[in-house]
């Protein structure tokens, strides 16, 4: 009895190992925590992309539930998800950009704004607009409160304009059925219908 | 002569240090150099395997920058690492935090040590005679019973 138990030790350390390394396996080393989930949004004031004078801060997000959408021109994923996300507008899902610029150092030297509106009109001409308003953080800061690590990113806001949501990557149709889609359907019966 | 060569010396290996932040504008030495611990124990979120001052993504820059402004309205290094901490997780500090899940980083390799030492010592004190005895024994009734 006592030396079967012996012997069972090494081979149960090495079971548990399995199954934690296997485990490991099937487990995404770039798939962080969000730490604004359930959260408010952070208070920002920033202006619109196209519309300087415009200024928006949380509030512009709440009333209806949002999707907002971490965008720039420079980010080849975001070229590839805007003629789905497009084709979702259509069916009326909200989505508002909150762009950021990456040749925009805030330390040293500055695109010129019109440089960058007319990259976004150019970009946007192309691949279909699904926006209701781009928000331009143009210090980057905001995007720092949320948490994101690069573009795109989306988060699903509910109408009382909490987070709820932080999903890292495109929305293609798989993403949209099976995670984001859900999730905003939850979120406008919560709302009370349809937006 | 030998203080050339160290002056030299220092010099050569104080320019990465310089390089790396003579673009932020510190008012004392204490905050360079708290700008220079912070950015190599924060974590990129992007690069996940560079510290901040390492890493070229976007997110480093802007990381590094909020450091450097931090620290200039007057922060300390435990309110910075906070501040990251509230919007990347406990994943962009490079010391985790001692929680149910983490604590056997610690504990696994002083259990195991223990274990061996243990298994060493009653190894030593187990007396090896009795079982010696014992074959004797059982070799001399084979060697009866073949005679």
């Amino acid at each position: 009895m006592k030396k079967s138990l012996v012997v069972a030790i090494p081979l149960i350390i090495f079971l548990t190992m399995a199954v934690f390394l296997f485990k490991g396996l099937f487990s995404d080393p770039r798939a962080l925590d969000s730490q604004i989930n359930g959260k408010p949004l952070p208070q920002f004031q920033l202006p619109d992309l196209m519309n300087p004078r415009q200024q928006y801060t949380p509030e512009d997000l709440t009333g209806q539930v949002t999707i907002l959408n971490v965008w720039g021109v420079w980010c080849v994923t975001c070229a590839v998800e805007m003629p789905y996300l497009t084709q979702l507008k259509e069916q009326g899902v909200r989505f508002v950009g909150l762009y950021f610029d990456q040749d925009l150092d805030p330390d040293f030297g500055t695109k010129r704004l019109i440089d960058v509106q007319n990259e976004v009109a150019e970009m946007l001409a192309q691949y279909g607009n699904p926006y209701a308003f781009n928000i331009f953080d143009v210090q980057r800061d905001t995007s720092l409160d949320l948490g994101v690590t690069g573009a795109p990113e989306h988060f699903v806001i509910d109408a009382n304009g909490t987070v709820r949501m932080h999903h890292v990557g495109d929305i293609n149709e798989r993403v949209w059925n099976n995670k984001v889609g859900p999730m905003y359907q939850q979120l406008v019966q919560e709302a009370g219908g349809s937006q | 002569m030998k203080s050339l060569v160290c002056s030299l010396l220092l010099l050569l290996f104080s320019t990465a240090a310089i390089s790396a932040d003579n673009r932020y504008n510190f008012n004392s030495q204490q905050d360079r150099a708290l700008f220079l611990t912070l950015t190599a124990e924060l974590r990129c979120p992007m690069c996940q395997n560079q510290n901040i001052a390492d890493s070229d993504a976007m997110i480093a820059h802007d990381m590094r920058r909020k450091v450097a402004s931090l620290i200039r309205q007057g922060k300390s290094e435990q309110e910075i690492i906070d501040y990251m901490k509230a919007r990347y997780g406990d994943f962009v500090y490079y010391e985790p935090p001692v929680t149910v899940a983490t604590v056997w980083l610690w504990v696994l390799p002083v259990l195991f040590t223990l274990g061996g030492l243990i298994l060493v010592l009653r190894k030593r004190s187990a007396p090896a005679d009795a079982d010696t005895r014992a074959r004797l024994q059982k070799a001399d009734q084979l060697l009866e019973r073949d005679k």
